[in-house]
């Protein structure tokens, strides 16, 4: 094991930290080296190219794939993350907070296939059944309700996003005082007011955080769209399918490549803006309730 | 309602509107819940229905049968299934051995001020879609690829190694790379609640670091520990792709049985395999909340 104290093993293991991240993320690194490669992966001659991010974008059906895909990540984002926040409100209030966060977390536990196939089969028999009503009734008005198509895509995602969008604004809600709604409340304020005048502005970063979360997660989701989706492709449907049928071409690495450098991106400012505005938050919280040489007493 | 809630009270939200003068009513709130309640509680159940139903030609109707779980019991699935367990099991070890450190080593040593930081670095490949990561371990595994280019060129192999990719241990592989993040985020969710002066004590009193571990660690540790375990077995059972793009033609697990039966249309088949799946996560969890208490967990953020 590991003797802390020591500072070797100490400077060792915060390199150990940085490596498994590094590792985790070298895939995709090599990937993107790949795609600017004009000869692709294999070849001992490296000549840098953009080439196969033109072939890509050329590719009617790929830019056809990322418009849905990108409706599917805006709607899952307007639905998963008001859905989050009620969800956080709710824990703060209730008293059943286990079977409350089992139940919304348990989405992350059930297996993409599992749950992919199970609502695959559900929402065939709620079409089966609805449609049979509306015979019954005579009238075609409960027609194609629960057809494979956006809609049951959008279920799966949200059942797949929501318990993110859930765990990030429950964190930053547990770092606000109720006591602060009590007193907009006492002032007059309506719940409405005293939530998005005094609440909303100090939740706001995880909002935000789980607005980028919902997003990029909806992006690259694979399973459980392909299983729901009904007729439309959805970016990493046809990148699966043409990772499967021509194998790894150099488009598919392009495809892979803008994807990933996209979330990566996307993610890191997110972390970095929240990051920095937390120390911002708490670097003022410190200055307002001690002394100047308070402050420095401590931080020494 | 209680001091510093600015819900509405239940008296105000009795009236079942969704909507009031003074913002939503109570109901509003639970409508996450009622979605989970229909969307997942609902459908996960009726898969234990359905696994129990007659196949028909293009679907499958209502009755009582066994037929689904003989043809999985009595067919090479079965072996799949549990040789699938015993790799997704290996990988379980793996990642407790490769990134608990990680979370013990940041709540121990690392500033309480930076501490959240350096675990949010593990959210950076975490989203980045998870199809993705496993194609792009093929160029990296594969015979031609990165790790035997790099072996070869600093002389430690001479021949390339092909045992990486299209075989188990390239399944492994996978699910290591793909689920490592859960054991570090639920290794630190339990070590966030042990506080730091425990630690203090330990090195005060001279027990290094191999006996705090046993002693302190492993037995405050051992919900997320479990929470991280069960996750990582049950994806690693249940993601049927990684098999598919890794594995090489043979290798299946549940995940991938579930997808074939879809594409061959034999529903119950499929239910039943789910069903089996959500009867090994429901006794694992039960299980581990009887002897680990997983309720602990949810400490920090309550």
């Amino acid at each position: 094991m590991y003797d802390y104290r020591n500072s070797l093993n100490y400077w060792s293991m915060w390199i150990y930290v940085i490596a498994t991240v590094f590792a985790l993320l070298l895939p995709v690194f090599y990937i993107i080296y790949i795609s600017f490669n004009e000869h692709g992966f294999g070849s001992p001659l490296y000549e840098f190219t953009w080439d196969w991010y033109r072939v890509m974008f050329d590719n009617t059906q790929i830019n056809d794939s990322l418009k849905w895909t990108a409706a599917l990540g805006v709607t899952a984002v307007v639905t998963a993350v008001p859905m989050g926040l009620l969800a956080a409100k709710l824990y703060k209030r209730t008293r059943r907070k286990v079977a409350l966060v089992m139940l919304m977390l348990s989405p992350l536990f059930v297996p993409s296939d599992i749950l992919g196939s199970a609502l695959l089969v559900y929402f065939k028999n709620l079409n089966r059944a609805s449609e049979s009503l509306g015979e019954a009734l005579g009238v075609d008005w409960f027609n194609g309700w629960f057809e494979l198509g956006f809609t049951t895509a959008l279920i799966g995602q949200i059942l797949w996003t929501v318990p993110y969008a859930f765990i990030v604004i429950l964190i930053t809600m547990s770092r606000y005082r109720d006591v602060q709604t009590e007193a907009a409340r006492t002032c007059g304020a309506t719940a409405w007011k005293a939530f998005w005048l005094v609440e909303f502005p100090q939740i706001r970063v995880g909002v935000f955080a789980a607005c980028a979360f919902v997003f990029i997660l909806a992006f690259n989701e694979y399973t459980r769209t392909a299983l729901l989706k009904g007729g439309f492709d959805t970016f990493t449907t046809v990148l699966v399918s043409h990772m499967l049928n021509t194998g790894m071409s150099e488009d598919s690495y392009a495809m892979a490549s803008l994807v990933s450098a996209l979330s990566m991106v996307i993610i890191g400012a997110v972390l970095v803006y929240s990051l920095t505005r937390v120390e911002r938050l708490e670097r003022e919280a410190r200055a307002t309730v001690a002394p100047a040489g308070a402050i420095v007493g401590s931080s020494g | 309602m209680r001091e510093g809630d600015n819900l509405p009270s239940r008296a105000e939200g009795r009236r079942w509107r969704l909507f009031g003068e003074d913002g939503p009513s109570r109901y509003v709130f639970y409508l996450p819940a009622a979605f989970m309640v229909v969307f997942l509680a609902i459908p996960i159940a009726l898969t234990l229905v359905w696994s129990f139903f007659e196949r028909t030609d293009f679907w499958m109707k209502p009755g009582f049968t066994l037929f689904a779980y003989e043809l999985f019991f009595t067919s090479a699935r079965a072996e799949n299934f549990a040789f699938a367990m015993y790799h997704s099991a290996i990988a379980v070890v793996i990642s407790f051995i490769i990134g608990f450190p990680v979370a013990v080593f940041v709540r121990r040593r690392v500033p309480e001020v930076v501490q959240h930081r350096v675990i949010l670095l593990f959210i950076l490949p975490f989203m980045i879609s998870e199809i993705i990561r496993i194609f792009a371990l093929r160029p990296v595994l594969g015979r031609y690829g990165l790790v035997n280019s790099f072996l070869m060129d600093i002389g430690i192999i001479s021949e390339p190694i092909s045992a990486m990719l299209f075989t188990p241990v390239g399944v492994i592989i996978g699910e290591v790379m793909s689920f490592l993040p859960f054991m570090v985020f639920s290794g630190f969710l339990a070590m966030e609640a042990v506080q730091r002066y425990i630690f203090e004590v330990c090195d005060d009193l001279g027990a290094g670091t191999a006996r705090t571990f046993r002693h302190i660690i492993l037995p405050l540790a051992a919900p997320g520990i479990f929470a991280g375990s069960v996750f990582i077995f049950v994806n690693g059972l249940g993601v049927g792709f990684i098999p598919n793009i890794l594995g090489g033609p043979g290798a299946v697990n549940a995940g991938s049985i579930v997808f074939e039966a879809i594409a061959t249309i034999d529903f119950p088949l499929a239910m039943a395999v789910s069903a089996i799946m959500i009867v090994t996560l429901v006794a694992l969890l039960y299980i581990g909340h009887r002897i680990f208490d997983l309720t602990r967990l949810l400490q920090p953020i309550s």
